[in-house]
């Protein structure tokens, strides 16, 4: 069994090239407000409720789009690197990540309900920003965890 | 499931690796499966066979934890 919608085993290492400065960047943006002025373009906003501003919905308005770049980079880096191929991809390593993923699917919620019932105020803003990435980063690291494992019980086995 | 891929790549003087490559599936797995731990597809049971030059009711035997 092969599984359907997996990246080249290559777009791994692409990922994580990505992903490490983008982190650290995005860490730089909620934390030290880090928006370089360079980013300030106008932008076509569907919707735009005022929410720190005049609210015009279908309208040009300029915004400081850092946040927003890094964001997608975030979310396409993260893929990559949790739906690559790995060089060996074969039906055991496919179940092994069916079964991390719907363990990551878990561990997040539970994480996110326990927030809602325990964080409030602007941190409870702060966690649902990390929500939106954190899926798929329980995810790599269940997955990566389960293999390496695997690898150790073959070593002892050799 | 039972199973006697360790017996039959033995009597190949296969190691793992060896079956894993023949077969085109990783280490990872010929272990799992020589431990019981996964029961692989028809298919890649089919490739065991053929590689073993046997049939697949002789490599694998099904117990009465598999009707549970």
């Amino acid at each position: 069994m092969k599984l359907k919608y997996l990246f080249p085993h290559r777009f791994k290492k692409i990922g994580w090239f990505v992903l490490i400065p983008t982190l650290l960047a995005g860490l730089s943006v909620m934390y030290l407000n880090f928006e370089p002025d360079f980013f300030n373009i106008k932008v076509f906003a569907i919707l735009n409720d005022g929410f720190l501003s005049e609210g015009h919905n279908f309208q040009f308005i300029t915004d400081n789009v850092f946040n927003e770049i890094i964001g997608i980079l975030l979310i396409i880096s993260s893929l990559m690197i949790a739906f690559s191929r790995q060089k060996e991809e074969d039906e055991f390593i496919a179940k092994i990540r069916l079964e991390s993923l719907v363990w990551a699917t878990y561990f997040n919620y539970a994480v996110l309900i326990l927030t809602m019932i325990f964080v409030y105020g602007i941190s409870f803003f702060n966690v649902m920003t990390f929500n939106l990435f954190t899926i798929l980063f329980f995810f790599i690291i269940r997955f990566n965890w389960e293999l390496l494992k695997l690898k150790k019980a073959q070593k002892n086995e050799e | 499931m039972k199973n006697s891929i360790k017996v039959e790549r033995a009597k190949k003087n296969w190691t793992q690796a060896d079956l894993a490559e023949k077969a085109k599936v990783s280490r990872q797995t010929i272990n799992a499966m020589e431990l019981g731990k996964y029961a692989p597809s028809i298919v890649l049971a089919l490739r065991l066979a053929v590689l073993f030059e046997t049939t697949v009711d002789e490599i694998f035997a099904i117990e009465e934890s598999d009707w549970v």
